[in-house]
């Protein structure tokens, strides 16, 4: 890949209990066996991950994974236990308070399970809350506000109080606050778990046309492996704090590294992850009844591919690198591969 | 206009004097009884009369002495002697605090019944009609013995000592305060159910309810101190309680800062009929303590005017 | 396993009644027996003189402690000038008017606000907070201030309401932050406030008066003490209830420390804080009655001087004065705090504050037409109304009819349950008092609580308080059993019927708002000067938290478990008894502590109707001005209190783990 790193993390550990300070001195790899012999949680443990930019890396896990400790690791609002963070090739766990404040204000922004919406301020100056605490005069920052405020559909309610909002509505006020500062990073931690079905999936939609304007380097956290390869770019699939594997959703489902993943993907619906460059076969005659895209998820094609008894010729950058049957989307769509 | 010529002719008149004194306002200190407030407004409208500031302050009887100590209270009008020698004392012997002399009022404590306990008990008021009647004053709580309701521990009297001296069957129960005091008495009254109590004058109780003082040997300080005095040899306090005056107490710097009232504190004398009635307007007729303070001034003119006269 | 658990529990506390039932019934003849006279009394030789330290220091403090340029007590009567003068602002504005030069010189500037500009402002307000029907509801409470011709008295106390309470909630709530931030301060600050909540107002009103001067600013400082605690409390608990996500979202927007306090912090807790709002306004009030005996004048003087002349109307007026006054102030507050956030309104000024206009109006006009209609400036005498002799009637018509009645309900309970209980408390050894409370502690609550109790419980015998304490806890203990045995059952009641409900919230509300002193006097009357009409007041007073948990409990129990419940074919009997009462115990506990601090908190007062407890200790003191002897017994009823308080905690933790939630 050509596209810079732009959060690298190292070896990074975080251990809670009471010698978690000291107790990577002593062993700097323990096992799982080990921390729980030192009646210490391994929240994260020997993380590698290099953040690109522009890419959505969704980290995945089932619930107290450390998923959230991770994240928070990366914005420094957890302190690591040992490890290196760079952030843009600095050294982010040395920086000082006031260099912090600076990136946050700046740089990163974030956006939590539970909204974290301000009680006391309306959606305009929750909005325009980030600003205010870098000092932007008023008319300023609350011009930017609306900005963020229409950006993420939630014009005519700039004078609504949190309360007054529906769920879906909240966690957009809390979106368009995270965008506010213009960050370089964009953490979500579970952004639409506390929401219902429906509603989290207009949701997502709605994050993608964002992150189709905006092209931001996001960091994003789920619990739900749909969301996921709906969304990533790549994903961390995180389990009692290891990461067990980085890679597209397709990889994943396609070969797993472990037998968790495994197990994790086992009931993922394939024909979302699989994609035509995968199941085309080389070239073996010259009428087609169509071409599609060789990023084409199977699910996308499927209807014109089945209809048809010829096969459609797969084009990478407009020229055919194979061909996709009938058979081979239906081999994805029953699971036979 | 005239009267604004005349008010502007009263402060010259008065102004010379005053010219070594301080404008500072003097502060007398009020307490929670009507009495109290009479005095201490009656002074205070006096030495308002005269030219002076003045400036009422609230303040606890005995935790004022503080107070009057460090000069952050200047004057108070009623220091019983019956509840406040001790206090004075104290105060007096640190050199901060002067005596200004008496009110001219006599206070009483004693026992006390009301009349129709004269007929169950019929040779009262001699103490030595207890021996025999103290039945006709038991509670259930106390039966056989007779009830006596003291004042407040604070106010001490020695009647438990007074009892055993006296060899009466009373048993004695204390009230917390005086308000609880004359509660009992108001309902015990209102039943005219039996009742014996500690009462003390003035004050309006004995103006509203008709009864009378248990008559007891009358007090001596060696009656006291001494068993053999009295009529029983062996204890002392076989004698009824001490009566003495109020006094007016204040801080030792009113006469340096102000001379003139000084001396016009010193010379407030009211007699206890004159009190009495006022307590009585103010207890029992409703009226309010400024209005009785501005009536008497109004009868009494000459008597005040002498007492701040150069 | 719980059986033998059961077992060795009843074990362990019948063998413990047992032993302490024989020692307090044969103490004397085991005196004498091995004559031993320590055993029923505490040797004088044994006693430490705190008391004189401790007056020694405060003399100390007063007279010779210093800092390089100023003494300490300079700097306390630098605070006192501080708060003198807002305070005497805010009385030329509501009492005495504003006035140029001195004495006769004086010359009035401006008169105080009019009583009429005085409601339309409460009112103004109240539908600023609210709506219609609040500014409605507390322009009725002082239009009856105005009425019962009180409203000189009530803006008297308004005005030192109005420094206290703002000076209580900003105190709380700055010491709250610090020890929101700091952890040591925090841990040292938790038992000072559980002294300043349970050592009697008396105890330490002598220091007070001698370090802040004479007058109505010992009586505020005297009041913020006394008031301020809880809001510190609520501060903490407000401030580490803020959800961790709204933390780190205020981090993640780059906030400075002091930004994360007042731009995060305290403004996602202001609900909370609220409440400790509501405590403080309540707990002032409270404190009417004795800041006026130092000087604070104002309704609690008029209650005080109406009950000394026996004016029980008078009185009952005056502390209802001081009931509406706390009711107004009370749904004012709770009326911001909901609106701590609505749309501000459009247009020009005029039109987004049509009530500042409005209230402005009204002070200029009343202003100029008060100098030619004197009653626009002051509420006319001829229209006010009293209901004195009502009062008087209806206590004379009961005391004549039901006295016998109430003499032998008296009699009865003083012989059956008042009587033997004070004889078990006071032959209690003092040493193995001090061992079984030190045990009682620790099989509730663990070692650290039982060594707690043990050192607290020796200081007590240590000051020579032992006989005075048993009294204490005899009394307290007595007037809760039946408080709770009253209290419960109308919670109870209240929760189940909501109409029920309101009526008896609403006379437990007027119950802890009027001063107790209002009801002492006929209480007197009644059942004369003694243990039981002390009684009757504790539990009058205590009774309020003893209903309000109770009730509060019940209606707090998930309905998903009432349904279940219902499903399984309960009774409404059964529906109470196995499932809503056993959820709500640990409010009941919480209720039963609440009805302790009161009733602890009480005694104090009961000492006015002449106790021989510690409160009685404590008045004397504070009438004999001995400041030493005041702070060791008020210290011995706050012990008293915190160690009831440590193991009602524990018992309650406890239960809660039972019940798992
Ligand atoms: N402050 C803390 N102190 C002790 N342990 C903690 C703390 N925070 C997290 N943990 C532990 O670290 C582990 C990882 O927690 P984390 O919140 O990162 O999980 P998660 O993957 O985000 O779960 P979820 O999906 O429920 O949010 C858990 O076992 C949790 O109990
Ligand atoms: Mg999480």
């Amino acid at each position: 890949m050509t596209t810079p790193v732009i959060l690298d993390c190292r070896n990074v550990w975080k251990l809670y209990g009471a010698q978690a300070d000291t107790f990577l001195n002593t062993n700097s790899s323990p096992s799982s066996a080990d921390l729980e012999a030192a009646n210490l949680i391994g929240a994260v443990r020997a993380v590698n991950v290099q953040i690109r930019k522009g890419e959505i890396f969704v980290i995945m896990g089932l619930s107290g994974s450390g998923k959230s400790t991770l994240v928070r690791c990366m914005s420094r609002l957890v302190e690591s236990t040992a490890g290196e963070i760079r952030f843009e090739g600095k050294d982010l766990l040395s920086a000082s308070e006031e260099e912090l404040i600076q990136i946050r204000r700046k740089k990163m922004g974030m956006v939590f399970q539970q909204f974290a919406l301000l009680p006391h301020l309306t959606v305009l100056e929750n909005a325009a809350f980030p600003l205010d605490i870098q000092g932007v005069d008023k008319k300023t920052r609350e011009a930017r506000a609306q900005e963020v405020v229409e950006l993420v559909g939630l014009k005519g309610r700039e004078g609504y109080f949190p309360r007054e909002l529906s769920g879906g509505q909240q966690q957009r006020v809390g979106i368009a606050r995270s965008l506010a500062a213009e960050p370089d990073i964009w953490f979500l931690d579970e952004p639409f778990s506390a929401l219902d079905p429906l509603i989290r999936r207009e949701m997502q939609d709605e994050f993608l046309r964002l992150q189709n304007i905006l092209h931001k380097t996001i960091v994003f956290i789920t619990h739900d492996f749909d969301e996921a390869i709906r969304l990533a770019d790549r994903i961390a699939v995180m389990k009692d704090g290891i990461i067990e594997q980085v890679a597209t959703p397709e990889d994943l489902v396609l070969q797993p590294a472990t037998d968790y993943v495994a197990e994790f993907t086992r009931h993922v619906s394939r024909a979302k992850v699989i994609r035509a460059a995968s199941v085309m076969e080389p070239i073996d005659g010259d009428s087609f009844a169509g071409d599609v895209s060789h990023d084409a998820v199977i699910e996308a094609i499927a209807d014109p591919v089945e209809a048809s008894d010829l096969p459609h010729k797969v084009l990478e950058d407009g020229k055919p690198v194979g061909q996709i049957s009938r058979k081979a989307v239906i081999d994805v769509l029953v699971g036979r591969r | 206009m005239k009267r604004v010529s005349l008010a502007l002719s009263a402060m010259l008149a008065v102004a010379p004097a005053l010219a070594a004194e301080s404008s500072d306002p003097i502060k007398l200190t009020l307490h929670d009884w009507s009495g109290q407030l009479i005095t201490t407004k009656l002074m205070g409208e006096i030495l308002k009369e005269a030219g002076y500031n003045v400036e009422y302050v609230q303040a606890d009887y005995i935790a004022q002495f503080a107070g009057l100590k460090t000069g952050d209270l200047h004057v108070a009008m009623e220091i019983w002697e019956t509840t406040g020698r001790e206090a004075m004392d104290e105060a007096f012997a640190t050199g901060d605090v002067v005596n200004l002399g008496e009110t001219g009022l006599q206070a009483i404590e004693e026992w006390w019944y009301p009349a129709y306990m004269k007929e169950r008990c019929p040779g009262l008021p001699n103490w030595e009609a207890l021996k025999d009647c103290a039945e006709e004053f038991a509670t259930p709580e106390t039966a056989p013995f007779g009830r006596y309701l003291g004042g407040p521990v604070t106010w001490g009297g020695f009647d438990e000592e007074r009892v055993e001296a006296l060899g009466l069957d009373f048993e004695v129960v204390h009230a917390g305060t005086d308000a609880a005091l004359f509660a009992e008495l108001e309902a015990a009254y209102q039943r005219q159910d039996p009742i014996m109590l500690w009462v003390y004058a003035p004050h309006w109780a004995p103006a509203k309810y008709d009864g009378e003082f248990v008559e007891f040997p009358p007090f001596s300080p060696e009656c006291y101190a001494d068993p053999s005095v009295g009529v029983n040899p062996d204890a002392a306090y076989d004698c009824g309680k001490p009566r003495g005056p109020i006094w007016k107490v204040s801080w030792a710097g009113v006469g340096d800062k102000w001379p003139g009232a000084k001396k016009a504190i010193e010379n407030f004398n009211l007699s206890n009929a004159d009190y009495g009635a006022m307590v009585t307007e103010v207890d029992l007729n409703g009226k309010s303590v400024e209005d009785t303070v501005a009536a008497w001034m109004a009868d009494n003119k000459d008597t005040w005017s002498g007492w701040i006269a150069k | 396993m719980i059986a033998r658990a059961a077992k060795s529990g009843w074990l362990f506390w019948g063998a413990l009644f047992a032993a302490t039932w024989l020692l307090s019934t044969y103490s004397f003849q085991l005196y004498k027996a091995l004559d031993a006279r320590w055993i029923v009394r505490y040797p004088k030789g044994w006693e430490f003189p705190l008391e004189d330290h401790i007056s020694a220091f405060l003399d100390w403090l007063v007279e010779s402690a210093g800092f390089y340029f100023f003494s300490f007590r300079d700097l306390t009567r630098a605070i006192s000038a501080l708060i003198e003068a807002p305070y005497q602002i805010l009385r030329n504005l509501l009492v005495e008017g504003f006035t140029s030069g001195v004495g006769d010189a004086a010359v009035q500037v401006a008169p105080a606000l009019s009583w009429i500009a005085v409601i339309v402002t409460i009112m103004a307000i109240g539908h600023y907070a609210r709506d219609w029907f609040l500014s409605v509801l507390v322009g009725a409470c002082f239009l009856y201030l105005a009425v019962f011709g009180q409203w000189e008295s009530a803006m008297v106390t308004l005005a030192s309401v109005l420094i206290s309470v703002p000076i209580g909630v900003v105190g709380g709530l700055f010491l709250g932050i610090l020890a929101y931030r700091v952890s040591w301060f925090e841990r040292m600050l938790r038992p000072v406030l559980d002294l300043m909540q349970t050592v009697p107002v008396f105890a330490y009103l002598v220091p007070i008066l001698i370090l802040f001067g004479f007058g109505p600013v010992a009586a505020l400082v005297a009041t913020v003490i006394y008031a301020m605690p809880p809001m510190v409390r609520v501060t903490i608990i407000a401030l580490n209830s803020v959800p961790t996500e709204v933390i780190e979202a205020g981090r993640m927007a780059g906030c400075r420390n002091r930004q994360m306090m007042w731009k995060v912090l305290v403004p996602s807790a202001v609900p909370t804080l609220m409440v400790g709002v509501n405590q403080v306004i309540m707990l002032t009030l409270n404190m009417v009655i004795i800041a006026s005996m130092i000087g604070a004048g104002g309704l609690g003087f008029d209650v005080l001087s109406s009950l000394r002349r026996l004016d029980i109307g008078g009185g009952i007026e005056a502390g209802l004065g001081i009931v509406v006054m706390a009711i107004a102030l009370d749904r004012a507050s709770q009326a911001f705090s909901e609106r701590s956030a609505r749309h501000p309104l459009e247009g020009n000024i005029l039109q987004r504050h049509p009530w500042t206009g409005t209230v402005f109006l009204v002070i200029a006009s009343t202003l100029v037409l008060g100098r030619f209609v004197p009653a626009v400036q002051t509420y006319p005498d001829a229209l006010t109304i009293t209901t004195g002799p009502f009062w008087s009637n209806t206590m004379e018509w009961i005391n004549v009819n039901f006295f016998d009645t109430f003499e032998a309900i008296k009699t009865v309970i003083l012989q059956w349950l008042l009587l033997p209980v004070k004889k078990f408390f006071a032959g209690i050894p003092w040493a193995w008092g001090i061992i079984a409370t030190a045990l009682i502690a620790w099989r509730v609550g663990g070692w650290q609580i039982g060594v707690l109790a043990a050192l607290l419980m020796t200081f007590i015998a240590a000051s020579g308080l032992w006989p005075k304490a048993m009294v204490t806890i005899y009394l307290c203990g007595v007037s809760v059993l039946i408080a709770t045995l009253i209290g419960i059952p109308l919670g109870i009641w209240a929760a189940e019927s909501p109409r029920a409900g309101r009526i008896i919230l609403g006379v437990m509300d007027t119950l802890q708002t009027l001063p107790s002193f209002v009801y002492l006097i006929p209480v007197v009357m009644l059942f004369r000067v003694g243990d039981f009409s002390a009684m009757i007041a504790v539990i009058l007073y205590a009774l309020a938290p003893a209903v309000r948990y109770a009730a509060h409990g019940l209606k707090e129990v998930p309905p998903p478990l009432i349904e279940a419940g219902l499903m399984s074919g309960c009774t409404k009997r059964q529906l109470l008894w196995r499932i809503k009462l056993p959820l709500a115990t640990p409010h009941l506990f919480l209720g039963l502590n609440q009805t302790i601090m009161l009733a602890l908190s009480m005694l104090v007062i009961t000492a006015l109707v002449g106790t021989r407890d510690l409160g009685q200790e404590v008045y004397i003191a504070l009438t004999k001005a001995n400041a030493g002897q005041g702070i060791v017994a008020g210290l011995s009823v706050a012990f008293i209190a915190i160690i009831t308080d440590r193991i009602i905690n524990a018992l309650a933790a406890g239960q809660r783990e039972r019940l798992g939630v």
